[in-house]
């Protein structure tokens, strides 16, 4: 063993993880064929990716300002879900199905 | 306590919450009365916004100047000519429930809270607040695949666009150390070198409002969304909350980010110009007039952005008259698309209109009205709009912007002119229902001013040149 | 070195035998004291409304979903609460009066989902 030098998990970890996190949602939303639930998830993802962002600037910072906003997101993004989840099963009464690629009657 | 300068916004809020209870309690549906309730409250908030003194308040969250009066006394009348509008359509259709007006209103409060919004957490709340009952009445219609699907579709687009614009905020936030609109401007103006990391949260926020305007590149859910919804919510869809989202565009970039106005100039001039650009060219080929008029509104919002790139008080005004008239004569022309319906039942193809001119020429001549107004045609109102625009281009040296305006014009003059001969050259294609009372006074007000905004043009154009002035401050 | 890096987790180790060694404690005490009588329902995993062992693909009833959406919303406004308590003392009437206004928007979504008849099953 070469010896691990110490590791301190900096800002730039975190950023990083969350533009991770970033990418991986909007990819999951328009890379995915299957199913529409999996592009909710990938809403959710992306505003976790936020929440990490504005945690961490927090802590950085020192100001409390991040984490109050990261509330807010937590909580709006709850409703968010909620609404979310509403119209999927409006969808679903009228189509029976919830494939994305089915999702196309609208276009020209 | 400074709270109470936020009246509006909160006399607006209890009322909602009273209607909510009052409407829900009853045993019949309340429809109608929850309607009238609704727009009420919505002209005593315009009082209140009138009377609304200038400050900052809620701890710097909230600010009230000139431009915040302006844009919310457009937002607030667009609402309620949007509640107008639904009445008849949705006791027809079936939709005559009375949680739609409430959601409006409840939308309402959101686009009041974002144009007043002077920090990017009340910035986020008021966006949220005006996107959450519109994703709701754009799938209003629960029977309805096409509803549905304009729902679900506005929802996945729309909660990409509002997790792009926080990413970007939370990137702000971090680089600059603050989210307050006033501190941001401090903090841009005292050091001249900018982070990377500001710019890249700089376009993120861009590119999150862009969507809420419908700009290009960010306008593939508009068709979809403007065709499946039902009518009146496509008239409210292009008329208020297309107000709000210009405002804030303006307010945030204009404001805070307003040293920097070199790095956003170039983004939203593209921004301007792809929407121009598709604005003319793909409203072509379309056969629902509701797909047609989507399509116009994009190209509207590039011509309104023009103003916003050429970013001083000249352009800032010609965006807010821009917008002004715009609200006006889309109203109007919904007015006219919602009271498309024959033998009982809704149509909107271009065909449907196939002969109005000698089955009913009242709503023919103001369709035609609108038509020449948004193509650009002297002296109708929507000629003066783009003539601020293109001037405030021209002179700041904008000439690119200019020209592609002009050119767009008369693109999207073939289209605009082709209804219009439809209206009066083709075969009738069998009489439309005759217009209902509430549109028939909507189409003539909207009408009248369209008409003879060129005699009396000056108290808007003050209103705007003070909100412009506020702006830049 | 290593050693630092360890030691910041080390609590974690210790919170992870005295996690294992309550669980042990509970499921053993219960096998060795508690009086055995079991038939087939008292042995079938706890489910509401579902077969505990079924295709994980089944559909299940869209009411589920309702249930889950109302769930959600009043469950994490209640965050809010949290901070709020804890810094009462410092935010004066204001602060409190501010929750109690929001509390009373939450119950006139719930008079809402109420009247409305979400919170009936059938």
């Amino acid at each position: 063993m070469g010896g691990i030098t110490e590791m301190t998990i900096g800002l730039a970890h975190y950023l990083t993880v969350s533009a991770i996190l970033l990418v991986l949602g909007i990819f999951g939303i328009f890379l995915n064929r299957k199913n529409v639930i999996v592009i909710l998830m990938s809403v959710e993802l992306i505003l976790l990716s936020v929440n990490l962002n504005f945690v961490a600037f927090s802590a950085f910072l020192d100001d409390l300002a991040g984490q109050v906003f990261a509330m807010f997101v937590l909580t709006v993004a709850a409703a968010e879900a909620a609404i979310g989840l509403a119209i999927v099963v409006i969808y679903f009464r009228n189509r029976g199905s919830i494939e994305v690629e089915d999702i196309s009657t609208l276009k020209g | 306590m400074t709270w109470t300068l936020a009246l509006p916004e909160l006399v607006l809020a209890i009322a909602g919450l009273v209607i909510l209870v009052a409407g829900v309690l009853p045993k019949q549906e309340t429809f109608f009365p929850v309607s009238m309730a609704c727009i009420g409250s919505l002209l005593l908030a315009a009082v209140l916004v009138l009377g609304q003194p200038e400050g900052t308040a809620l701890g710097g969250h909230y600010v009230a100047d000139d431009f915040s009066g302006f844009m919310k006394l457009l937002a607030i009348g667009g609402a309620a000519i949007g509640i107008l509008l639904s009445l008849d359509y949705n006791t027809k259709e079936g939709l005559g429930r009375f949680e739609f007006p409430l959601l409006m209103l409840l939308a309402t409060i959101g686009m009041m809270v974002m144009i007043s919004a002077n920090d990017l957490l009340s910035l986020y709340l008021g966006l949220e607040l005006l996107s959450l009952p519109l994703y709701v009445i754009a799938a209003f219609n629960r029977d309805s695949a096409r509803s549905a699907e304009a729902g679900l579709k506005y929802f996945v687009l729309g909660a990409l666009a509002s997790g792009l614009l926080l990413y970007g905020s939370s990137l702000v936030y971090g680089f600059a150390g603050t989210t307050n609109f006033d501190r941001l401007a401090d903090a841009f103006s005292a050091d001249s070198g900018v982070t990377a990391g500001v710019v890249v949260g700089i376009v993120f926020v861009i590119a999150g409002l862009a969507f809420k305007v419908s700009a290009v590149p960010f306008h593939m859910w508009t068709p979809d969304v403007y065709e499946g919804a039902p009518t009146p919510v496509t008239a409210f869809f292009a008329a208020a909350p297309k107000v709000a989202a210009i405002a804030l565009l303006a307010r945030v970039l204009v404001g805070p980010f307003g040293d920097l106005a070199g790095q956003w100039q170039q983004v939203i001039t593209l921004v301007s110009l792809g929407s121009m650009t598709l604005g003319g060219f793909a409203a072509i080929g379309q056969r629902n007039i509701k797909r047609l008029m989507a399509y116009s509104s994009i190209g509207h919002v590039g011509y309104a952005l023009m103003g916003l790139a050429v970013a001083n008080d000249v352009g800032l005004r010609g965006l807010l008259v821009y917008m002004a008239i715009y609200v006006a004569m889309n109203l109007g022309t919904f007015a006219v698309l919602i009271a498309m319906r024959r033998k009982g039942r809704a149509v909107e193809q271009v065909e449907d209109l196939a002969g109005l001119g000698r089955t009913d020429l009242g709503t023919a001549v103001w369709m035609a009205v609108f038509m020449f107004s948004m193509a650009g045609i002297p002296p109708l109102a929507g000629f003066f709009g783009k003539l601020y625009v293109f001037l405030a281009a021209v002179q700041a040296g904008f000439w690119t912007l200019a020209v592609v305006g002009v050119l767009t014009s008369v693109v999207s003059a073939y289209y605009y002119l082709r209804i219009v001969k439809v209206m009066f050259f083709d075969a009738p294609a069998g009489a439309l229902d005759p217009a209902p009372a509430s549109l028939t006074v909507v189409m003539a007000a909207s009408g009248l001013f369209t008409l003879f905004f060129v005699l009396w043009p000056a108290p808007l154009l003050a209103a705007a040149q003070a909100a412009a002035a506020a702006l830049l401050g | 070195m290593t050693q630092p890096l360890l030691a910041e987790y080390f609590p974690i180790l210790v919170f992870l035998a005295i996690a294992g060694g309550i669980a042990l404690a509970m499921v053993g005490g219960s096998l060795l004291l508690a009086r055995q009588k079991p038939n087939a329902e008292k042995l079938s995993a706890y489910e509401c409304g579902f077969e505990p062992f079924d295709d994980t693909r089944r559909r299940f009833d869209v009411r589920f979903y309702l249930v889950a959406i109302l769930f959600i919303i009043f469950d994490l406004e209640v965050a809010f609460l949290f901070p709020w308590a804890v810094s009462l003392g410092g935010i004066g009437w204001f602060g409190f009066l501010s929750m109690i206004a929001f509390l009373g928007v939450l119950t006139v979504g719930f008079i809402y989902e109420w009247r409305k008849g979400a919170l009936d099953w059938e």
